[in-house]
């Protein structure tokens, strides 16, 4: 079997939230952290598209962040197509490596630069990686791309407020392919667009998989969106993965409790008009997490064990899941 | 007679280059108790409509034609005071984003009491008896003590579940609530929309529910109207509309929002993106994206036409009834 | 060429510019001081500095218009027989140069300090923003002559004279700077959160070509706006300091130093030597600083 691209491996990542030095000394608190990222694994083979879902907090934009370098993990290591990424080493010598991973943004409005022609935006992974020799070999790998994306090479002359918010994701994503990656990352690459642009700009990340074999982190709210692009999900809450499954097997079975309101949230477009149990609850702060299963305050089936001791992710048929419940066989199927 | 009636209402900009005709020609009815969903793409002139309706537009944005009647009187030429005193004790409003709804300078109860004081004829006990009251009834666990919490100590999904208790307050007819769901989480925003539903039901508060998340509708709304570009292009029952669109771009707009168990197949997708307001094409505003225009469409508007029971279309192509 | 004038004049900024009689006018005045100023040699008609073309003779001649006047000076000449008209186009020159190299100084060491600052963050970020703090505590004029003294005292006397304007403008400039820190960092504090720039650090760019290509074009525009109203400032510093007399020598006089010079006739009732002068940096402070009010609250969105 060929090695995944990427692998991660007990990821984590903290974030010092203490008040200021003076004013923690006078009210005589400790340091206090935010465990956003808590330990994470997993693999994402090549050519295949990985998803993270889970709602704000949850620690999904945290793990992207660290994959492509934004943020320095805690601890954990990351291990993209066989060589340990060391967060360590400098620019040049990670600059091989970066090239090869890039990453489309959520805001189509502030991930490009106002200032910049569009051009200008979309050369800009080529100047920095030093991929074109001459400006004509330049003009012609811009024109490619946007090409690739569906917009005109006249576009380039212009700004990137004379664009709609979808055609500035395609830019978006024409930057992102401009150094010829393998890995992209997406960090809820379509959740400021609406849907008739959403339903575009998801068909051409498909097209651009199977054209390129572009293996896909994809990040997102919106388990719909999930549905249709991912081959396997890992569903994330307060930090940590709770259930990690192959798609088709999360949307038909889903293990978990949280899973399982997640998906029960989803609008009915059916009509059935369901008369949902509530659900109870919010999302805890991650800075003061609950013992033992975070979910638990949440949860229809939570027993003592379940307050007390953190479950690990376990085999759970196909998939792997992270509940006392469901490895104790107590969960209605 | 209908609660709201509105009647050719347009919203137009002016600006230096010309005026940005921003709602065109709209029209449309909402009876008491009822949920009237309105949704569309960002800029199709929905938020705007609704604003118009509560009387809240910004300026330099005006109402420029057309009437709007609330239990039979007109309301959109009422001095700023008159709509005022309509506003909040006859129509309430809900926005998205409810931190700018709730004043941060005073506590959920302090401003819960003096909507409720102002529009309803209590003292100062009975007041605060019913603002504790309203906030059980929205949800807010421990009333008695969460009343004297400030703003910013409520998370968004509670803060919006008091905007609701807000809008409520002074049992209104009619609520306008834009987006109400959309700045909140996944799991959040299931439960606010069935407490708008469900409160609404038990009050008997129609609802003009603007959002762009046809799911939110699908969930709440008796009827749908669709909005592009400025006009409205489909009105009819909501199970009608999702499940028979007769408006192409109901239609692509229906086949575009991804579905959990259709599979990893392509999406349909409507081409292009809708126009701005100063590039509006002359004929239907869709006819560039259409899929199955011809010349009229590029020539005459089509004005809103029946196409079932209490299903109309604006269209000079309708897509087909569908058989069986 | 012709596509980008046609932006230019089609540009909301060019719009509300006509739409403004007040800084038309002040745009023409500062226009007229600039075009002055720069053509000083051939416009002027009399060169006050030529000891050889100057005659004492003619000293403390009334403006034209006056009984006593002299239709060669149109606004009389001082005690050495200078023409007042040519020493203010010669010293407005000299009080422009001041003011615009010290404001480029002090925007540019600001703008670099504030942008590096709100970029790379931590205890350098502390260090450069409570510097500016505690300098901003003293007033400016005291920091300049701080400065003004201490570079006096360093620079060779023989070099003295001609070193005078560039220390000069090296006092102006550094008293100056934390104001373009501040607004600098401010605005790279909003602009470093955006994910463009998220993007040019997943490319792996350097830190410094981040800040010059993404942040720095960001903070130009607000620093234009508080430039022009720095240059009026800068101006009204130069002249305070050449009327304490440690400012530019009297040879080659600024606005500051004609007003001094004047001063001491004042009240021996030679008004004129004092006055024009004083006029003309009223008319040019004001002038410039208009233009700086109207750029700002053009670039103001909340006020369109």
């Amino acid at each position: 079997m060929t090695r995944p691209l990427v692998e991660v491996e007990g990821l984590a990542r903290r974030f010092d939230v203490s008040r200021p030095w003076l004013a923690r000394l006078l009210a005589r608190e400790p340091r206090r952290f935010l465990h956003a990222v808590a330990g994470v694994d997993f693999a994402i083979p090549r050519g295949t598209t990985m998803a993270l879902v889970g709602e704000s907090g949850c620690g999904k934009s945290t793990v992207a962040r660290m994959l492509v370098g934004l943020l320095r993990p805690s601890a954990g290591r990351i291990v993209f197509d066989g060589t340990p990424l060391d967060p360590d080493a400098g620019r040049k010598a990670l600059a091989p490596i970066r090239r090869r991973m890039q990453m489309i943004f959520q805001d189509p409005y502030a991930s490009l630069d106002p200032r910049w022609r569009v051009e200008a935006i979309v050369a800009e992974p080529l100047d920095a990686f030093g991929l074109v020799r001459d400006r004509a070999e330049r003009r012609e790998r811009v024109a490619e791309l946007l090409r690739a994306v569906g917009l005109s090479p006249a576009d380039g002359r212009k700004y990137p407020h004379e664009f709609s918010g979808g055609q500035r994701q395609r830019i978006s994503i024409a930057r992102a392919l401009a150094s010829r990656p393998d890995f992209l990352v997406c960090d809820e690459p379509t959740s400021a667009l609406d849907v008739s642009v959403q339903a575009q700009i998801l068909n051409l990340m498909k097209e651009l998989q199977e054209q390129l074999g572009l293996t896909y982190l994809l990040i997102s709210h919106n388990l719909a969106v999930v549905s249709v692009m991912a081959d396997q999900v890992g569903v994330m809450y307060l930090g940590r993965i709770v259930e990690l499954a192959p798609a088709d097997e999360l949307f038909a079975r889903p293990r978990h409790p949280y899973t399982r309101l997640l998906l029960d949230t989803v609008p009915d477009l059916e009509m059935r008009r369901r008369e949902r149990a509530p659900v109870a609850g919010e999302v805890p702060s991650p800075i003061d997490p609950p013992p033992g299963c975070a979910f638990h305050p949440r949860c229809p089936f939570a027993e003592r064990r379940c307050r007390a001791e953190r479950p690990a992710l376990l085999p759970a048929g196909p998939a792997r899941v992270a509940c006392h419940a469901v490895e104790e066989g107590r969960l209605p199927a | 007679m209908a609660l709201l009636e509105v009647e050719d209402l347009v919203v137009e900009f002016p600006t230096r280059r010309g005026r940005l005709v921003a709602v065109d020609r709209v029209s449309f009815s909402i009876e008491a108790g009822e949920v009237l969903g309105m949704v569309g793409e960002s800029g199709a002139g929905k938020s705007l409509t609704g604003m118009a309706i509560i009387g809240l537009l910004e300026p330099p944005g005006r109402i420029a034609g057309g009437a709007i009647r609330f239990e039979g009187r007109r309301i959109d030429d009422l001095p700023p005071e008159a709509m005022r005193r309509i506003r909040g004790r006859k129509i309430g409003a809900i926005f998205q984003d409810p931190l700018t709804s709730l004043n941060p300078l005073y506590t959920i109860g302090r401003q819960l009491e003096e909507t409720i004081r102002t529009h309803l004829d209590l003292d100062a006990r009975a007041a605060r008896a019913r603002a504790i009251a309203l906030l059980r009834e929205v949800g807010i666990p421990a009333p008695e003590r969460r009343i004297d919490a400030w703003p910013h100590e409520l998370s968004g999904g509670m803060r919006q579940r008091v905007v609701i208790a807000l809008a409520l307050a002074a049992e209104p007819a009619l609520v306008v609530a834009d987006e109400p769901t959309t700045a909140l989480d996944v799991s959040i925003q299931a439960q606010i929309v069935q407490l708008l539903k469900r409160l609404c039901r038990e009050h008997g508060t129609a609802v003009l529910l603007v959002t762009h998340d046809m799911g939110v509708i699908a969930e709440t709304a008796d009827r749908v109207a669709v909005m592009y570009a400025g006009r409205l292009v489909e009105l009819g029952p909501v199970e009608a509309v999702i499940r028979r669109p007769r408006h192409p771009y109901t239609r692509g707009l229906m086949g575009a929002i991804p579905r959990i168990g259709a599979g990893k197949g392509r999406l349909v997708q409507i081409e292009g993106a809708m126009p701005r307001l100063d590039a509006i094409p002359p004929g239907c505003a869709f006819h560039p994206r259409c899929p199955r225009a011809v010349e009229r469409c590029r020539l005459e508007r089509p004005e809103l036409a029946p196409v079932g029971p209490a299903h109309a279309a604006a269209c000079w192509r309708l897509e087909p009834e569908p058989t069986g | 060429m012709t596509a980008a004038l046609r932006r230019f004049f089609d540009h909301d900024l060019w719009w509300s510019f006509t739409r403004s009689p007040l800084t038309v006018a002040a745009a023409l005045v500062t226009l007229l001081f600039l075009v002055a100023a720069l053509a000083a040699p051939w416009i002027t008609p009399h060169d006050p500095f030529d000891p050889a073309r100057v005659d004492l003779l003619d000293a403390f001649t009334p403006p034209v218009w006056t009984e006593r006047g002299d239709p060669r000076f149109l606004l009389g000449t001082d005690d050495q027989g200078r023409d007042i008209l040519s020493t203010i186009v010669w010293g407005s020159r000299i009080s422009l140069l001041v003011g615009f190299a010290a404001v480029l100084l002090s925007a540019t060491l600001g703008v670099a300090l504030g942008v590096s600052a709100g970029y790379v963050g931590g205890v350098y970020e502390s260090v450069v923003m409570r510097l500016a703090d505690v300098q901003l505590t003293i007033p400016g004029i005291l920091v300049a002559l701080t400065i003004n003294g201490v570079a006096r005292t360093l620079v060779p006397r023989e070099l003295q004279e001609a070193a005078a304007i560039w220390v000069l403008v090296l006092a102006i400039g550094i008293s100056d700077w934390p104001k373009y820190a501040r607004l600098a960092r401010g605005t790279t504090l909003v602009e470093k959160n955006k994910e463009y720039i998220a993007a040019a650090r997943v490319m792996g760019l350097h830190p410094l070509r981040i800040m010059v290509s993404h942040l720095l074009p960001n903070v130009i525009g607000p620093v234009l706006v508080i430039g022009t109203i720095g240059l009026a400032l800068a101006i009204i510093s130069e002249a305070t300091l050449s009327f304490l007399g440690v400012g530019v020598p009297p040879t080659t006089p600024s606005l500051g130093t004609l007003i001094r010079i004047g001063n001491d006739f004042l009240f021996s009732g030679e008004w004129w030597i004092t006055l024009f002068p004083s006029l003309a940096l009223v008319l040019l402070v004001l002038a410039v600083n208009l233009l700086g009010d109207w750029l700002r609250d053009a670039f103001n969105p909340k006020l369109r």
